[in-house]
């Protein structure tokens, strides 16, 4: 599953049963322009930045006070690489990773643990050649698919990982 | 004895007390002309004098840089008084309240925090620009950020999101302008800032836990330590740097 199918389910879907912990996947709404720095405006920056920043705190509020105790959160690889003329993409993404890792700080205690998982900025952005290469390596997988790791972090098996960031691009970022 | 910055001007915005007053200090030991960017003059102005009185050249502008319009005066003034800008050095920063994320009380948080480190380093970015493109492989963007914006932080989460957002924005920023030879780092410090000073004060226990946790054994000093690593990468030196966090903690934080 990319970035973009993860974006055309529910942005937060929780299920729960006898044998599985209640659970959260959020995949944050980022704005896929590629836009020159200097041009960006206050508005868009606003956009950018704001909206998928307080969307996300407010999934994970609502996921807290819900009794999820599996929170996984999905972004582009952009948020560790930064992108030419994603700025505006790679500062949210960055910033809802680093919240993954201070909820995981302050929940752990709640049995509660959260981790993101990073993709291929392809499912992200609309023209990802422009950010630049992510590695000067190529990929070393041909395929890539993060559902199965999305299972197992929102299941009991996972219960000992938290605060991480596992990225599932192919083994273009190392 | 001629100094590494002679005939640079930088603007250090937070450079009314802490980590800015340490940096614009030794930006202008090196022979800068700095701009102590406060957004109190009462506490910017001491500070420019004091660094004249000590042979260097440095004037207070009162800046908020939470506003656009605040950053475009300081950069228009800078470059009118002097000719160029080849060094934005973004520290100001206020907000870092300790809170939980499942509480309410986060959006009154995050306002602050998001203002003055996120739209702050935006600002600051934005409008020196075109004078970091003249100034070419001398142009430089430093973004003072946090070991907690790598980390994370059980304390004080949403400090941790904006500060890794700018290390965010100088890794892209890194790649968008290199090719006019700018180049755009992070400073992550541990550095006896008023703030932890004051926070020693509170709580004695909090300086030994983190001298116990720090290999070199001690807090850093915002001129000597902070300001040094500035210094480099504003110099000629850090040419060939860019896009990097220099985590300056005393070696407290070695995950990078």
């Amino acid at each position: 599953m990319t970035g973009r199918e993860l974006a055309e389910v529910p942005f937060a879907c929780m299920r729960g049963d006898a044998t599985r912990p209640a659970w959260v996947v959020i995949r944050p709404e980022f704005d896929p322009c590629a836009r020159p720095f200097h041009t960006i405006t206050d508005e868009q920056w606003g956009v950018a930045w704001e909206t998928p920043m307080r969307d996300v705190i407010a999934q994970m509020q609502a996921a807290f006070h819900a009794g999820a105790r599996r929170i996984v959160i999905v972004v582009p690889t952009t948020a560790m690489s930064g992108g030419s003329r994603f700025a505006h993409v790679a500062a949210p993404a960055e910033g809802v990773r680093l919240l993954v890792k201070s909820a995981a700080r302050q929940w752990g205690h709640h049995g509660i643990t959260v981790n993101a998982v990073a993709l291929s900025p392809d499912g992200f952005l609309d023209e990802p050649d422009l950010a630049g290469p992510t590695s000067l390596a190529p990929a070393a997988l041909p395929t890539t698919d993060a559902s199965a790791l999305i299972e197992f972090l929102c299941s009991d098996a996972s219960g000992d990982v938290t605060g991480q960031t596992i990225v599932v691009d192919g083994g273009v970022w190392m | 004895m001629s100094g590494r910055l002679d005939g640079r001007v930088a603007i250090v915005t937070g450079a009314g007390q802490g980590v800015g007053e340490g940096i614009a200090r030794r930006l202008a030991a090196e022979g800068a002309h700095v701009v102590v960017a406060a957004r109190r003059a009462e506490t910017g102005e001491p500070v420019a004098a004091s660094i004249v009185a000590a042979g260097g050249s440095a004037v207070c502008i009162e800046t908020d840089v939470a506003e656009r319009a605040s950053v475009e005066v300081c950069v228009r003034d800078t470059v009118e008084c002097h000719g160029a800008l080849h060094v934005m050095v973004h520290n100001a920063f206020t907000g870092a309240i300790g809170h939980r994320l499942e509480d309410t009380v986060v959006e009154r948080h995050w306002e602050a925090m998001s203002r003055t480190a996120v739209w702050g380093s935006f600002y600051c970015a934005q409008a020196a620009y075109p004078h970091l493109v003249a100034a070419g492989a001398q142009g430089r963007l430093i973004l003072v950020t946090s070991p907690s914006g790598v980390e994370g932080s059980a304390n004080i989460p949403l400090y941790s999101s904006v500060k890794a957002a700018q290390r965010a924005m100088a890794k892209s920023l890194a790649r968008e302008w290199g090719h006019h030879g700018i180049t755009a780092n992070c400073i992550a410090p541990v550095a006896g800032s008023p703030a932890l000073v004051s926070a020693f004060e509170r709580n004695p226990a909090l300086r030994e836990a983190i001298e116990a946790r720090t290999p070199l054994g001690r807090v850093g000093h915002i001129t000597d330590d902070i300001g040094s690593v500035a210094l480099f990468l504003a110099s000629d030196d850090a040419g060939y740097v860019t896009g990097q966090t220099i985590v300056c903690d005393g070696g407290s934080f070695l995950g990078l």
